[in-house]
């Protein structure tokens, strides 16, 4: 939440930021902006022990009266393997934002339509 | 519709004898986690397996979501038959979730205090779930089959036990209600052993006990 505006603020973070920081760092670094009330969106994705990670943290950080927690939504993308024969599902962009700001309303492989609740006000992104 | 199939008493001990047998193979030290979100049956099949095998139930199954909030651990399950003595721990973790709302305990009749207090220590259940998987040796990821099986606390759980060449099964459970789904399951996850049952009524156990001898032994 920008303090300024009251409006929602999203940081977008490039995969090459992002793998610059150790494991620690990124997800410390994510759940600080989330439990400030902003929205993180990320190129590629975590890697398994990172989202176990950042789960740990999260609960860690929990406080019953105002932060309840993190949701989490990726887009995949297709990814071609052994010289164009196989495919595989990739993570292309991940989402991440305090629980009780986003929601998902629908997810498909390749769309994503959510709604933040922003107090009395509301914003939709797609 | 619910099919239940009996077996003579001395068949189902061979049986199970047989499972215990396979699952632990040459002298290994089998340590069976039970992962998955918060109400999807992990308690309940817990206690089905523990009762089928030693004849007593491992927790408290409840309506309310994060009932078990630590690790309850069953050590040295153990079946005695013709002379030899088979052993195993089994582990019931307390639901993955990425978030905890205190206000969802207040509609199951908890007080405010109450309702912040399990909030509490939920968070603490789900830390020390995380944990369990690094000494866990299989694991059974139970979803309820009422459910939208894709979510992310199940896509991390798969994809820590994946990393961690960890062997697991994944229980569609609760297949006795009307809205469930099992074949959503079977299409979210076509790689891997999807087996449905119900844990509340036994129904498919059996096939659950093959399954796990083929993915853990």
């Amino acid at each position: 939440m920008d303090s300024n505006t009251d409006g929602l603020k999203m940081d977008f973070l490039s995969s090459t930021a992002l793998n610059s920081h150790t494991s620690m760092e990124k997800v410390s670094m994510i759940v600080d902006r989330v439990k400030n009330g902003d929205l993180v969106v990320i190129e590629g994705g975590l890697s398994p022990e990172e989202e176990a990670e950042l789960i740990e943290t999260t609960m860690r950080e929990i406080d019953v009266e105002n932060f309840m927690g993190i949701d989490i939504y990726t887009l995949e993308k297709d990814k071609t393997a052994f010289f164009g024969l196989s495919k595989k599902k990739t993570v292309g962009i991940t989402i991440i934002g305090p629980a009780n700001v986003m929601k998902a309303v629908k997810k498909k492989s390749n769309f994503l339509s959510m709604i933040a609740n922003l107090g009395d006000s509301g914003a939709s992104m797609h | 519709m619910i099919r239940v199939v009996s077996m003579p008493r001395f068949l189902t001990r061979k049986f199970y004898t047989d499972i215990f047998n396979k699952l632990l193979g040459k002298n290994k030290k089998l340590k069976i986690g039970f992962y998955g979100h918060p109400n999807s049956g992990k308690t309940t099949l817990a206690n089905r397996m523990t009762n089928d095998w030693i004849g007593k139930p491992i927790g408290l199954v409840s309506e309310i979501p994060h009932e078990t909030r630590r690790v309850y651990r069953q050590e040295h399950v153990t079946l005695s038959h013709d002379g030899v003595e088979l052993d195993f721990d089994i582990i019931d973790t307390p639901g993955i979730a990425t978030k905890i709302d205190y206000k969802n305990f207040l509609k199951f009749g908890l007080s405010e205090i109450e309702a912040k207090e399990r909030a509490k220590e939920a968070t603490k259940g789900i830390i020390e779930a995380i944990k369990w998987l690094d000494d866990v040796t299989g694991v059974l990821l139970v979803i309820d089959a009422t459910q939208d099986p894709l979510t992310q606390a199940n896509i991390t759980i798969i994809g820590n036990l994946e990393a961690r060449k960890i062997p697991f099964v994944i229980v569609a459970n609760k297949i006795d209600l009307p809205s469930a789904a099992p074949d959503r399951i079977y299409s979210v996850f076509p790689q891997h052993t999807v087996v449905p049952i119900s844990a509340l009524h036994g129904e498919n156990t059996a096939d659950l006990y093959q399954a796990m001898v083929k993915r853990f032994r």
